[in-house]
């Protein structure tokens, strides 16, 4: 039965309790913990094995990678822990572990929502439903774009590309002013050593997407105007995953004898699922298990308890005819990205990280963003729409902005479903990431004829894809010798050093292109 | 403590956002506008008649900095300059070469031979070693970094003639730091010899003139190297495309920002370099050497043993030695030329006191 009038005033005052207290404590550890994993993310020393832990216990990323590559990965064994959790609890994950949700409620805007306001309508709890079924409809065909809307990858990027690096150029900011004052400088340079380079980086991170990201993310969280917690009630695909799997859950929201039908209850249920008109009764794919209403009730009405069985199906939740079209919806957006000119003729810059260069390369990434944060020398960049709108967000190698350093293999190491193998050091060498070409006529030797051989001179490999050779040039009437670099193609690899470290401004004298020959794989 | 209300807080942003601005403007009012390297072509070095003057004796040994006062023919105008070494005390050879031995001996024999370094490290001073740490691709074997024994061995002479602190640094052009300085070994034998490796991290970095710039006149360059009581040069002996070797005039680059507009008219703008940044000494590590592909490396057969630690207080004398050890003439190398044309030093080996000394072993 519909309730679209529930009229819900989610008052400023939260109750508390000892639950609540454990609650709360638990979310910050959690958010604590995914936010340390972070910024240990940059350190060479921590396993990457254990610093993808957050995405691999992720469900919707594990399955969706399941439906697109038709092979289970022995580290996504960690999700299932979730969905156990998820299947004796139900979504105690968005209500206790989840750092999206920790920080939608640490950010809440209780005080800015219009008192009285009427909530957004039930039925659009579906909208996540019909997300996360495209989201699994795309990826049994191949396709992983949707990704993106996963909660976890949200607050990951939004942190890696806009949070830290404009926390870290207010510390330079901060750190430049007060090294001018005499008596300060001393501390200035104490405080750099301890916070640089675990926290902060030595050199400014730079990303494309840094405006974007940040965007979207206080989009979600300027959503909680109209509700709270509006991203996991309305729109999170996780949400509606673990809420599909929280049908049968064990452990259930029940109300009991001693409710006098005060409605406190519904008014501090943060997802609004406590319903007056069905006795108060709440839906279990909608309940984060916050306790909250526990703590409220001055009566004793409401406990958690142990039961078999499956809740009711709502009108929100997915039917036949929702999965039938949701199916032809994803089959269509499919269909409509092939016929995209990036399937036919690749972008000729597109780039990707040593060892995933392929066509299956986007049916694999997740999106997490792991790889672009690990990256050193920031050399790998969230993808935008120029490398294909399946792409969308997927990391590529923008050599302009960092080279692929010839002793790091991190994003190998960090990636939570292989997409990025994990290499040796030898083998990782080994990769062709592009092949660098030179352009003459912008090159400072080449065009110029002046002495300049600074990609020859930062070329890694040890017998030099860039090579020199020494020529007479008459110009202007005296003539000099100059070396000119030139590629040797075979031994290339394109880390983009060379590109990256030319002095030409804007467009580089010598840049890096796709590999290969079309219609020969590399 | 009782909320505070919007209004009150809204205060104490402004009150933190303009002190902020505000000192920055101070701040920008002390410093000098940043000038990009100027538009030169390629101008030719002025061949100017060979500069035979000796670096002068002095009567007593030097020690440590602020020789202003001592000094005869410092070119320098301004105290913001590295001070040009004076020589080496009486008595003492120009410039040392020892051979043979553990890389830590080979620069201990060097020093002993030199006469001491407590002729140029006062009680309490404060010491930057700059050794080359150019990138975190391979091992010390590889010779593309300087011999973490070498810097090792430095360390603790510095520490055993009463220096206040120690700090090795560089920043690498391939990797980052950090990993730089654990992948070459040198953190570890900093670390075992009671020095610290240091960072040069972004807001330390000052604009300074360069009075006796021939093509360069200011550069941004890191604040401490310009004020440490004594800098120690350590480079490690490469074969460099550009440079023709990589020495201790090039391995300074490793202390300013903008390197890439370096390498236009790269001979002059190193003596350029060198005039503002004068190390007090210069080590020139040839336990390894790297005959070709340089200054990257990674093909152990263009590695050369030589067991060899060059010192001078004379940067030009220094790498003339060490281009000889290639088989190169030193004023063919561009920067030599250039620098002793500045004065800086001299490339005429013969007319140099050199003493070579070696591990009896």
């Amino acid at each position: 039965m519909a309730h679209n009038s529930t009229k819900q005033t989610y008052q400023a005052w939260r109750p508390s309790g000892a639950w609540i207290t454990v609650r709360k404590a638990v979310q910050y550890l959690a958010l604590v913990i995914f936010i340390l994993f972070f910024v240990l993310s940059r350190q060479r020393s921590v396993n990457g094995d254990i610093l993808n832990i957050p995405m691999r216990l992720d469900p919707l990323l594990t399955i969706a990678h399941l439906f697109s590559n038709r092979i289970f990965l022995v580290g996504s064994a960690l999700s299932l822990l979730t969905l156990l959790l998820t299947l004796v609890f139900g979504r105690a994950w968005c209500g206790w572990l989840c750092p999206l949700g920790t920080v939608l409620d640490l950010i809440s805007l209780d005080r800015w929502r219009v008192p009285d306001a009427n909530p957004p309508r039930e039925s659009w709890r579906s909208v996540k439903y019909y997300l996360l079924l495209t989201i699994l409809f795309a990826a049994l065909l191949g396709n992983l774009t949707l990704l993106i809307f996963d909660p976890l990858t949200i607050l990951y990027r939004t942190l890696s590309a806009s949070i830290w690096p404009a926390l870290d150029q207010i510390v330079t900011a901060l750190e430049r002013a007060l090294y001018q004052v005499p008596f300060l400088s001393n501390t200035v340079v104490s405080f750099d050593t301890w916070v640089r380079p675990v926290i902060l980086p030595t050199e400014p991170v730079y990303n494309r997407n840094a405006l974007v990201f940040a965007v979207v993310f206080l989009g979600i969280i300027t959503l909680n105007l109209a509700a709270p917690r509006f991203w996991c009630r309305y729109l999170c695909p996780l949400g509606g995953l673990l809420g599909l799997f929280s049908k049968v859950a064990l452990v259930r929201r029940e109300v009991i004898e001693g409710c006098k039908g005060c409605q406190l209850c519904t008014q501090v249920c943060p997802t609004g699922t406590i319903n007056p008109d069905l006795d108060y009764s709440s839906d279990s794919s909608e309940c984060t298990m916050c306790l909250d209403c526990l703590e409220a009730c001055p009566r004793g009405g409401v406990a958690f308890k142990a039961r078999m069985g499956r809740s009711a199906w709502r009108e929100y939740d997915p039917g036949r005819r929702h999965a039938i079209a949701t199916l032809g919806t994803a089959a269509a957006g499919v269909a409509l990205l092939r016929s995209l000119p990036e399937f036919t003729r690749e972008p000729p810059h597109l780039l990707r990280p040593p060892g995933a260069q392929g066509n299956d390369f986007l049916s694999k990434c997740v999106r997490c963003g792991e790889c672009v944060r690990v990256c050193p020398s920031n050399a790998l960049q969230p993808a935008q729409l120029e490398y294909g709108s399946d792409g969308v967000w997927s990391p590529a190698i923008v050599p302009r902005l960092g080279y692929c350093d010839y002793s790091c293999r991190a994003c190998g190491q960090i990636c939570p479903v292989e997409a990025i193998p994990a290499l040796t050091l030898e083998d990782k060498r080994l990769q062709v990431i592009g092949k660098a070409y030179i352009d003459k006529n912008r090159c400072i030797a080449w065009g110029d004829n002046q002495e300049c051989i600074v990609c020859e001179e930062m070329c890694p490999i040890p017998d030099k894809a860039i090579r020199l050779e020494e020529k007479q040039i008459t110009s202007g009437g005296s003539t000099v010798q100059i070396q000119l670099p030139y590629v040797e193609r075979d031994l290339c690899i394109g880390c983009g050093i060379c590109e990256n470290k030319c002095p030409v401004n804007g467009e580089a004298a010598i840049r890096v292109y796709i590999p290969g020959d079309a219609g020969l794989p590399f | 403590m009782a909320k505070m209300s919007r209004r009150e807080f809204l205060q104490y942003l402004a009150l933190g956002v303009g002190g902020v601005s505000l000192s920055q403007l101070f701040a920008s009012c002390g410093r000098e506008k940043e000038t990009i390297f100027p538009t030169a072509t390629r101008k030719p070095v002025k061949i100017s008649p060979t500069d035979t003057r000796k670096i002068p004796d002095t009567a007593q040994p030097q020690i440590g900095t602020n020789t202003a006062d001592l000094v005869e023919e410092v070119e320098t105008s301004t105290s913001e300059v590295r001070p040009k070494p004076t020589g080496t005390p009486q008595g003492s050879p120009d410039l040392v070469v020892a051979r043979g031995g553990e890389p830590e001996e080979i620069v201990r024999l060097a020093f002993s031979a030199l006469g001491g370094m407590e002729q140029y490290v006062s009680k309490g001073a404060d010491v930057i070693i700059k050794p080359n740490i150019c990138h975190a691709y391979y091992t010390y074997e590889y010779a593309t970094t300087t011999n973490p024994w070498v810097v090792g061995g430095l360390v603790k002479l510095c520490l055993e003639a009463g220096a206040g602190r120690v700090r090795v640094m560089d920043y690498p052009f391939g990797g980052t730091p950090e990993q730089a300085y654990g992948k070459t070994g040198i953190q570890e034998q900093v670390q075992a010899a009671g020095g610290e490796m240091a960072f040069m991290p972004g807001f330390k970095y000052v604009s300074k003139e360069i009075p006796d710039g021939r093509d360069i006149r200011s550069v941004e360059i890191f604040d401490d190297i310009l004020t440490a009581d004594v800098l120690i040069d350590v480079p490690i002996a490469k074969h460099h495309s550009l440079a023709g070797l990589t020495l201790g005039m090039k391995n300074l680059l490793g202390v300013i920002k903008n390197r890439a507009a370096m390498h236009r008219n790269l001979g002059q703008r190193l003596a350029d370099l060198s005039s503002l940044a004068y190390p007090t000494l210069t080590v020139v590590d040839a336990v390894r050497m790297l005959m070709d592909h340089g200054p990257t490396g990674g093909n152990l057969d263009d590695v050369k043993q030589m067991d060899t630690v060059i010192i001078s207080t004379d940067i030009v004398a220094a790498d003339s030695y060490a281009a000889t050890l290639f088989g190169r003439q030193p004023r063919d190398l561009g920067f030599i030329a250039a620098g002793e044309d500045m004065g800086l030093g001299t490339s005429s080996l013969d007319e140099l006191r050199i003493e070579q000394v070696n591990a009896s072993a």
